[in-house]
């Protein structure tokens, strides 16, 4: 069992660092409109875009270890998914630095790569993007098939998919290689209880190779399941970082 | 543990660096596979989605070229300067609708593949490059075509036809850089998949796909120059020289090879530079 200290104290010396968030602040601004059209350009001009300015995560710091599960908490809105993207190099950091040790792996809510496809042929699709070759992919076909227990439904397009059955399919393709740092963004909630089971194993092995798993979940049951570690995010600050029954306990608590 | 020994190798990098440029290219030359794979099955999928299926790659040109041919040869006889009107439209209508339609799919790569985009991380101009590889391989037919046509009607056949092989390779490179900057246009800009026909609806005109240049702009004159500078004369010019002998002179192959590399690797560079914006919303 790691022993970790709060936020700002540096982990102990025999702990390699996988991820090393430093007073990492991020804003972002928001568009009414998403996508920028040529008729709101004429219309309003490039400068009156309506824009809100959201300071999601502020100055949070944390190390993670080689080989740490961390669980992160913390109600709507209060950063969790911003600070994933800014951790997967996918938002751009307004202050601070984050550093992390190999590649880093994102898992989201619905990750679709092409709805219009086959289950069978995304997997492919997702390996081939991954760099693997496709040798490699056909020999771990079965058992990724396997994996997502989606047995005939994986030759229909994806767009036929329950989202139980996407999420499946995405954790399937996001651990057909390993990464080193593998973060989730609530992929596992709309999953059934099957399914839960067979991906926390998954995590475990995960983490048994030495990967580092970031876990942000509304399910405590499940960052208990996998996580030594908690990290309470409020506002977008770090309101507790410690061992995950401190922390639980803590936010349970507090309603 | 060996495992844990390899991982541990590795340096703790910034997330927010930049990959060094060698790096890049590498991860796209790693990933080829993925290149032949999506192309290969894009084609497939064309088939299934059409009756006629990849059949309209061809047949699309060829009645194109029929009203073309009715609407220029026949009623407005353009064909002025020109012997063999037919092929020279067929080699001109193919010759330019390579350069299109690699735009058009390289526009829309990056916003048809959001989904991909926010899974799985790679190299970001896999998408063009993708893209306008499927259009390269939808083009090899039409070239087929070209030199029937030119059979057909008469032309011999000849060492120059040799030529169309350098041209391929140059006007591909050029198509993978406008692929390139239409995917970052796009990715800004949604209204580009808009404005990009009427584009080429100009260009069209611009550069002497139904009618020939010589035959109506003075040679030395600055309109000329202006042909001179459009790298689409310049390819279509070069494949016209190479299948049906029409005069070409020395400037219009050294602008559409220049218009090549200027454009792949400002198109390259262009793209790259906006690498962590393709994945947000």
């Amino acid at each position: 069992m790691i022993e970790v200290e709060v936020a700002d104290h540096p982990v102990q010396p025999e702990i390699v660092p996988s991820i090393v968030v430093d007073h990492a602040d991020i804003r972002y601004r928001v568009y009414e409109e998403p996508q920028l059209s040529a008729r709101k350009l004429v219309s309003r001009g490039f400068r009156s875009r309506r824009a809100v300015t959201v300071h999601a995560v502020k100055d949070v710091s944390f190390t993670v270890g080689v080989g740490e599960a961390v669980g992160i908490v913390g109600s709507n809105g209060s950063g969790k998914s911003t600070l994933l993207r800014g951790i997967a190099g996918l938002q751009t950091l307004s202050g601070g630095s984050i550093k992390v040790r190999g590649e880093v792996g994102l898992l989201g809510v619905g990750a679709a790569l092409k709805p219009s496809l086959s289950g069978h042929r995304n997997i492919v699709l997702g390996g081939l993007a991954l760099g693997m070759s496709s040798e490699a992919i056909e020999a771990l076909l079965p058992e990724v098939i396997a994996f997502t227990g989606l047995e005939d439904a994986i030759n229909r397009p994806m767009k036929t998919y329950s989202s139980g059955m996407r999420a499946r399919l995405a954790f399937a393709i996001s651990t057909l290689r390993v990464p080193e740092v593998l973060l989730i963004d609530e992929a596992l909630a709309v999953g059934d209880k099957q399914f839960r089971a067979m991906s926390l194993q998954r995590l475990n092995e995960i983490k048994e190779q030495a990967g580092t798993v970031v876990l942000v979940s509304h399910n405590l049951s499940e960052i208990r399941e996998t996580c030594d570690r908690v990290i309470w995010l409020d506002q977008g600050v770090v309101r507790v970082d410690g061992s995950a029954d401190e922390v639980l306990a803590a936010y349970e608590s507090d309603g | 543990m060996v495992a844990a020994a390899r991982r541990v190798a590795n340096d703790l990098h910034d997330v927010q660096a930049r990959q060094p440029l060698a790096a890049y290219l590498r991860g796209i030359w790693d990933r080829r596979s993925f290149v032949w794979n999506v192309a290969l099955n894009e084609l497939r999928h064309r088939q299934v989605t059409s009756v006629l299926g990849n059949l309209w790659h061809l047949l699309n040109p060829a009645l194109n070229i029929g009203v073309y041919f009715l609407i220029f040869g026949l009623l407005l006889e353009t064909d002025r300067g020109v012997d063999n009107f037919l092929l020279f439209l067929t080699i001109g209508i193919f010759t330019f609708q390579f350069v299109q339609k690699s735009t058009m799919d390289g526009a829309k790569s990056i916003v048809t593949n959001k989904g991909m985009i926010k899974a799985v991380r790679f190299p970001r101009a896999m998408l063009p490059i993708t893209s306008t590889v499927t259009e390269l391989l939808a083009m090899l037919p039409a070239v087929v075509v070209m030199l029937v046509v030119a059979v057909v009607t008469g032309e011999p056949i000849s060492v120059r036809w040799l030529g169309l092989l350098p041209l391929l390779v140059v006007q591909s490179v050029f198509c993978l850089g406008a692929a390139l900057i239409a995917a970052r246009l796009t990715a800004h800009l949604i209204d580009t998949l808009q404005i990009l026909p009427f584009v080429f609806r100009l260009m069209l005109y611009a550069s002497g796909v139904i009618f020939s240049v010589d035959a109506y702009v003075e040679r030395s004159g600055f309109v000329h120059t202006l042909f001179v500078l459009n790298p689409l004369y310049c390819y279509i010019s070069i494949a016209r020289w190479a299948i049906m002998d029409m005069p070409l002179r020395a400037e219009l192959m050294v602008s559409g090879g220049v218009w090549a590399v200027a454009i792949l690797t400002l198109g390259f560079l262009w793209f790259r530079n906006a690498e962590e914006m393709y994945a947000r919303d």
